[in-house]
């Protein structure tokens, strides 16, 4: 049944191959970012006949002035003179994961209890109350943000950290719902009768038993909710001004006068790298969540 | 019960069953009260918009039946729009599956080394998708582009009409970033599926002599079904709402052939006309919800 090594060395090729077809763009964004100005627009693709510079990151990351860093890159005339906007972006970042952690912290938790009793306990009409939870998710973004801008101006939301995590915490419970309810399904019921019939009360049993049973799960979730919230774009774009979310911030480098190839790289690979070990971290328990119980018959 | 009576005995008092955590319903109140103030409410809100209209008179709004569902109706640009969502979330399913699960066969294997590609396969799913749509502005550039380059030499692609600049071509360009994304997320549900599957059906139909493509065919697809159904519903539910990609590389063109019904909803709201945009967004939402209920029946799915 083992089959032949020429056949085992040819699916390797091609796995190895796939994956680094699907890698070529990450590739060419992060090599972009390392690029001077010029090489970008390079009309002939320019994989090394280049010198590599951290400018595009310094003047992101360190809040360097752009034509300060062109001088000392030696080509004086390098890139236009760019608009008014400014192009560090560490603030962004802070704001970004301020509202990152918050609306996975918050989403996590309302999450969590629901999917326990979804699991554990049956009521009438669950399955419709589960289909409404994830009709949520089916709302256009802009449907939902143009109601939540007039609701955010009148509670005093908009424009500030909380409604922000609020709205990301919107877009996230579904999903977060649904996972964390298939990990409490791996849980076997019987754990938790084990526990009650020893006298702790349910939510005794949830917290000092079951909880501790699904860390991984919670992990999982956990990541996804970060990731969600660390990319969205729209409903930061609506709801805040002087606030500015990473993907935001990024499309403000699309400017007028021309498209900060530079800087947008730069920014975008920095904010990818703390999405990508948190997805490592967690790879094997969010395989399993993402089938969403549909594995159990 | 025994433990609601243990529990009710010790603290010398008995709460109605209902507040106790016995009950489903302070487990659930938290999440639901979130989603009734800022899910449920923005419905109503659409609702109520999309039979109203804004009288720039009298400055306020005037109720008027129907009349946004009707315009709708009659409006050439909605069908466009609709007929532009289906058929990109068509063909992003399809692609996606097919990939996916090609990939996912081609990764499912206990070696060294296809860990880590598995590893680097979850990498497009943690990038944000502005910012995705932005990676393939680049690399399709008609001027720069390092893939309209490669295009052009094969002769794909006309040096001339760049795939984004062109209005019969400017959609697959969308497809291309949406395919790159979010394969590796059928990819990762498909290998989860794949590595629960038992093993002692797959050795007997080797005794038997079934080649590896009969085997797929009639064991592992058919064992796969659920999660294969749950993959395309999340995935579907997503597609149908496409925004960001079209916002950031075609803006909707050239034209109005990339023009998505979500993001023409969009358009219409930064224009003033919320009530037009509500009406847009919850055809937009009719059609997510109807389909999801057909898969879901079809595949007998549930939560």
């Amino acid at each position: 049944m083992e089959p032949s090594p020429a056949r085992r060395t040819l699916r390797a090729v091609a796995a190895w191959l796939v994956v680094l077809i699907f890698m070529f763009p990450l590739f060419w964004w992060v090599l972009a970012s390392i690029k001077p100005y010029q090489a970008i627009f390079s009309t002939v693709p320019n994989y090394v006949d280049f010198t590599p510079t951290t400018s595009n990151y310094q003047v992101t990351l360190l809040g360097r002035s752009r034509v300060e860093v062109a001088v000392e890159q030696g080509g004086a005339a390098a890139g236009t003179a760019g608009g008014a906007s400014s192009y560090y972006s560490i603030p962004t970042i802070i704001d970004s994961a301020i509202v990152a952690v918050g609306s996975t912290a918050l989403a996590l938790m309302l999450a969590t209890l629901a999917a326990y009793a979804l699991s554990r306990m049956q009521f009438r009409g669950q399955q419709h109350f589960v289909f409404w939870i994830l009709s949520q998710r089916m709302m256009p973004p802009i449907a939902v943000a143009i109601p939540i801008f007039f609701l955010f101006r009148d509670l005093g939301l908009r424009d500030n950290h909380l409604g922000l995590i609020l709205a990301h915490t919107l877009i996230n419970l579904p999903l977060a719902v649904l996972l964390m309810k298939s990990f409490f399904d791996d849980v076997p019921k019987d754990v938790d009768e084990a526990a009650m019939i020893d006298g702790a009360t349910r939510l005794q049993t949830f917290r000092k038993v079951v909880l501790p049973m699904v860390r991984g799960g919670l992990a999982a979730t956990a990541v996804l909710c970060f990731i969600f919230s660390w990319t969205e774009f729209l409903l930061s774009l609506q709801l805040t001004t002087s606030i500015r979310t990473i993907p935001v911030k990024i499309s403000t480098f699309v400017t007028s006068t021309g498209t900060e190839w530079g800087f947008i790289t730069a920014l975008g690979s920095a904010a990818i790298l703390p999405s990508f070990l948190f997805i490592l971290l967690v790879q094997r328990h969010l395989v399993r969540g993402l089938t969403l119980g549909s594995l159990k018959e | 019960m025994t433990a609601t009576a243990i529990a009710g005995r010790r603290q010398g008092f008995a709460l109605p069953r209902f507040m106790t955590s016995e009950h489903p319903l302070p487990w659930l109140l938290p999440m639901t009260a979130m989603l009734l103030v800022f899910g449920l409410y923005p419905f109503v809100f659409s609702i109520w918009l999309s039979l109203h209209e804004w009288n720039r008179f009298t400055r306020a709004f005037d109720f008027v039946g129907a009349e946004q569902w009707v315009t709708a109706f009659n409006d050439a640009r909605m069908w466009n729009a609709l007929g532009v969502t289906v058929l990109y979330t068509a063909v992003c399913l399809a692609l996606q599956f097919v990939l996916g699960m090609a990939i996912a066969l081609l990764l499912d294997d206990d070696r060294r080394g296809y860990g880590f590609l598995r590893a680097l396969m979850t990498l497009p799913l943690v990038v944000p998708p502005a910012v995705t749509g932005l990676m393939f502005l680049l690399m399709l550039d008609g001027q720069f582009g390092v893939l309209s380059y490669y295009m052009e030499a094969i002769g794909l692609i006309d040096p001339l009409r760049p795939l984004l600049a062109n209005p019969s071509t400017a959609l697959i360009g969308v497809v291309l970033a949406d395919v790159w994304q979010w394969t590796p997320f059928m990819v990762l549900i498909f290998l989860a599926g794949l590595r629960a599957l038992p093993k002692e059906p797959f050795e007997a139909a080797a005794i038997d002599g079934a080649s590896s493509f009969q085997m797929f065919r009639k064991l592992t697809l058919p064992m796969l079904g659920r999660v294969i159904a749950v993959a395309m519903l999340i995935r579907g539910i997503d597609l149908f709402r496409i925004y960001d990609y079209i916002y950031v590389m075609t803006g909707g063109g050239p034209g109005t052939t990339t023009e998505a019904l979500s993001f023409y909803s969009g358009r219409v709201f930064t224009t003033g006309n919320f009530s037009y945009a509500a009406t847009l967004s919850l055809i937009v939402l009719i059609a997510a919800t109807l389909s999801a209920n057909l898969v879901m029946r079809m595949f007998r799915v549930r939560f």
